[in-house]
């Protein structure tokens, strides 16, 4: 019964939504006009000029920052997990914490570097008369792709491979290597395969991610006209007279591309037990030998991509009088640190971003452990339908997901009061974080067994007792850490919300884009700054607080 | 070429302030069964892994085949992959990814044997162990047993120098662990491989092995056949690990050349028993004593068929079980005392009877306390 509950409220804040983002797609009457309901939507998407070049731009940056990635991600998890890399620890702690970072705060620092004409080490090769024009473009497709593997890509595929290789039973590589296999022939023919599972998954998730990105196309493309499926909806939505027909359209289609995606998914992690610890010998470390350096070397560097830069020049940006000008004579300035620090709206926004992060943290630990409990536990009857619903939020652009609750809190007379309050971005947070929230439980959850429960259930204690005292105290770091990366993705949202939000609520990743909007990257930074340290203060609390977990 | 096939000398390795193998040094000859046995934790393991180079030594050397594979003083450390060693894992190690063929395939590919050698060379040894016929079925959808003999393919394949066996039985039913300990013990026969074998078990131990090595604390204790460590253990360590023994206190009464007469103490003062010196101890009169037995060595009379004279004690059931193949029962010689006795199947015994018990002074052995 109250299973049932849940499954039909959690139905009714993503299921209903998508819903209406469909119906919506067949709604041809301009906004504020009585419905009328028509094909015109799905026939304007399709007869966009830039949807073909859209599309083919979407396949080609999700292949190329994929391939990219993981192969990367692959050598760094494995460096991390199997090696006795000095500083291993240490440069796993780095890619959790770059994980943490905002994207759009990532792209404009590397702007900094690489923008053709100011970027610093443009500026610096010609300088020293090695090239007389700067060599590298941040606007462009590798542009794009640089940034998307050092942003999400590669760092999730780090967080979520590391535990997975840690955990594989060393006695599949132990037994190769005695069988007369080196260390690289081991990693290829045994490692590798045997963790495919984890690996597809992994990649699957990484899939559906980078087809509903779209700050980075955003910033990085619009100047060069370059288009993929997600800014194309955002721009069809925010022109003058939106589109929401044609933009919903193509939502649909994407939604379609995911639930694929989501249903092979969901079959891969089913069959992976055999990755999972057996308790045996602990395994001595791949000894790299006089690869050691060289590894280090690379891992050192990967660190100072991921993380060292966009810190660096994060801080630089604030301080800068003109952004990306270093030329300019004395280019430094505190002004825009006092700017910021001294506006109302500043400190409205930062305030919302407290209550906010806090809000939507608190609310995903309930919820996403909840439904995790029900479909990990239970012998609900819906508990299928509910771990698919809770995949959903990923099927959709950000922005159209933002767009379909906007509709939700203006169609649905009893939820009209909420709008314009937190309560509305807080909802947002937690149906788009839902995904991820609810498989790190499954994760952990899984790993309880659920014998622990059952013994204190013999011993006489009710469910509830049993719910108290034996899975929150023993899931107690896991749920902190959903917290956490709740806390940290509310602060840093944008997507979810940008459409949401409202003078009222405005919180300071809404108020970073609003100053880039209006060209002012000098306070954005100030912004930017501020949300990634209250990110990694997050990205530290999830770390001392030992998330290992990886998928469920 | 020496009959020696692996030689340890010295080795030792430690983790962090844990000294697992201690200054470790026997010899295995070729198509011998080697076993180390010992309680966890005595290194057993670790030693097995020294020898595999999944791990490298902190000191001493390893020699396979006459060839320098460790050396600590040479900086000398042969990878595993370079060894040509099989070993069987705990776990068996199969890799999920790969058929039944392909497991066993691996290793010859490794070694550059291809096409119908190949095949002819995995179909053979599938065919030994009875696992012919299975060769495309997934390695994730075999039995315990089914697994554990893939694993020894797998190891036996390319006939390597050496096989090692990390307690492989450990993880089977006691029905099918008995039936592979016959299958190994016939296989090993047959082929006449080197064995390497690691068990806490000493029933495995004894009925499989050639030669046991039995470990404590990272040594080899006592080395031999298993026949003389289980009738003539060099310390109390190697006695108590194998098999039981019935230990009483005394003092020795009377010292002779082979055999001691031993006053006992305690409760059972006024008795007297006799017994011979245990190997290497010296045993002075009036110094301390152990008297040392093994349950079914001492012989059992009731009050009304008195076993022989001399040597003999009373004692008391107190409690009798029925194991199946005989009884066990707990006797008590006085208030405080009390041993393990083994009773014969037969016999019509009951909790409360008195027993006379002869302790025949040549299965009696006396240890300095």
């Amino acid at each position: 019964m109250a299973c049932t509950v849940v499954l039909l409220a959690v139905a009714f804040c993503v299921v209903y939504p998508l819903l209406l983002v469909v119906l919506e797609s067949f709604q041809v009457a301009p906004p504020g006009q009585p419905a009328r309901y028509g094909l015109d939507g799905w026939r304007a998407a399709f007869a966009e000029p830039l949807l073909r070049a859209a599309l083919l731009n979407t396949l080609k940056v999700t292949v190329a920052r994929q391939v990219l990635s993981l192969a990367l991600a692959l050598l760094v998890a494995w460096l991390i997990a199997r090696t006795d890399l000095p500083g291993r620890n240490w440069i796993e702690f780095a890619f959790w914490a770059a994980f943490f970072l905002p994207t759009l705060t990532v792209t404009l620092s590397w702007i900094l570097l690489l923008d053709p004409d100011y970027g610093l080490l443009n500026t610096g090769l010609v300088g020293l008369g090695l090239v007389g024009k700067g060599p590298f473009d941040i606007y462009s497709f590798w542009g794009i792709v640089w940034i998307h593997v050092i942003t999400g890509s590669l760092t999730v595929k780090v967080i979520l491979l590391t535990p997975a290789l840690r955990n594989m039973n060393a006695a599949f590589e132990e037994a190769s290597r005695v069988a007369g296999a080196g260390t690289a022939r081991t990693a290829l023919s045994i490692t590798i395969p045997v963790m495919a599972p984890v690996v597809l998954s992994v990649l699957l998730l990484g899939t559906m991610v980078s087809l509903q990105t779209f700050e980075v196309e955003q910033v990085l493309g619009a100047p060069f006209r370059f288009f993929v499926f997600s800014t194309m909806i955002y721009d069809l939505v925010v022109t003058r007279v939106p589109r929401y027909d044609a933009a919903t359209a193509l939502a649909v289609l994407v939604l379609a591309a995911m639930l694929p995606l989501i249903f092979t998914q969901q079959w891969l992690t089913r069959g992976r037990r055999y990755t999972t610890i057996t308790g045996q010998f602990q395994s001595r470390r791949h000894r790299l030998g006089r690869w050691r350096w060289p590894a280090f070397a690379l891992a050192l560097a990967l660190t100072l991509v991921v993380l060292g830069v966009p810190l660096a020049f994060a801080v630089l940006g604030t301080f800068m009088k003109l952004f990306g000008f270093f030329n300019i004579p004395d280019p430094w300035t505190l002004k825009n640190w006092t700017t910021v620090l001294a506006d109302d709206l500043f400190l409205r926004s930062l305030w919302n971003t407290v209550v906010l992060a806090t809000g939507t943290a608190v609310a995903a630990v309930l919820v996403h452990s909840l439904i995790a409990y029900i479909v990990v536990r239970t012998r609900f009857r819906g508990r299928r339908a509910l771990d698919v619903v809770s995949w959903l939020p990923f099927t959709v652009p950000g922005v159209i997901l933002g767009l379909a609750l906007l509709w939700l809190f203006l169609d649905v007379a009893v939820l009209r009061p909420l709008y314009g309050t937190m309560a509305v971005l807080i909802i947002a947070g937690l149906i788009s974080g839902m995904p991820l929230g609810v498989q790190i439980v499954k994760g952990g959850l899984l790993q309880l067994g659920g014998d622990l429960e059952e013994a204190s259930r013999v011993a006489g204690a009710s469910w509830w007792a049993t719910y108290r005292r034996i899975v929150l105290r023993l899931m107690a770091p896991t749920l902190v850490a959903v917290g956490m990366i709740t806390f940290v993705g509310a602060a840093r949202n944008i997507g979810n919300i940008a459409l949401l939000a409202t003078s009222a609520n405005r919180p300071l990743s809404i108020l970073q884009l609003d100053f880039i909007a209006q060209r002012k990257f000098e306070e954005a930074m100030v912004v930017a700054c501020i949300i990634m340290v209250i990110s990694l203060a997050g990205a530290l609390v999830a770390r001392v607080l030992g998330l290992r977990g990886g998928l469920g | 070429m020496s009959d020696t096939v692996l030689r340890l000398d010295g080795v030792s390795k430690s983790y962090g302030t844990v000294q697992a193998v201690d200054g470790a040094s026997l010899e295995v000859d070729r198509g011998e069964v080697f076993t180390l046995l010992g309680p966890s934790g005595c290194g057993k393991t670790t030693t097995l892994r020294l020898v595999a180079g999944l791990e490298d030594p902190d000191g001493g050397e390893i020699t396979l085949r006459g060839r320098l594979v460790a050396s600590v003083a040479r900086r000398l450390f042969v990878p595993p992959h370079k060894r040509n060693l099989g070993m069987v894992f705990q776990s068996y190690a199969i890799w999920p990814h790969m058929s039944v063929f392909e497991n066993v395939a691996y290793p010859l590919k490794l070694r550059g044997v291809r096409g119908q050698a190949m095949r002819d060379r995995v179909a053979k040894v599938l065919e030994l162990v009875g696992l012919g016929g299975l060769e495309r079925r997934s390695a994730t959808l075999l039995s315990g047993g089914q697994m554990q003999r893939l694993a020894l393919c797998r190891a036996l394949v390319y006939e390597p120098d050496l096989l090692l066996l990390d307690e492989p039985f450990s993880n089977l039913d006691a029905k099918l662990r008995e039936q592979m300990r016959v299958e190994l013990k016939l296989l090993q026969r047959r082929l006449g491989i080197t064995v390497l074998f690691v068990t806490h078990d000493q029933i495995e131990a004894l009925s499989l092995s050639n030669r046991i090595a039995v470990m404590s604390r990272g040594r080899a204790e006592q080395i031999g056949s298993p026949r003389s460590l289980y009738e003539q253990p060099a310390s109390a360590f190697v006695r108590d690990f194998l098999g039981q023994t019935v230990i009483l206190k005394g003092r020795v009464d009377r010292a002779e050349s082979q055999t001691v007469a031993i006053a006992l103490d305690g409760s059972l003062a006024g008795q007297t028993l006799a017994g011979r010196i245990a190997p290497g101890a010296s045993l002075s009169e009036g110094a301390p004593a152990h008297v040392a037995v093994r349950p079914e060595d001492i012989e059992v009379g009731s009050n009304d068929r008195p076993a022989a004279r001399g040597h003999t004690l009373v004692g008391v059931i107190e409690a009798l079980l029925f194991v199946g193949d005989r009884y066990e029962a707990r006797v008590a010689l006085s208030e405080e005392q009390r041993i393990l006795l083994f009773l014969a199947r037969g016999g019509d015994w009951r909790e409360g009877q008195q027993l006379q018990l002869h302790f025949p002074p040549d299965v009696v052995s006396v240890w300095p306390a």
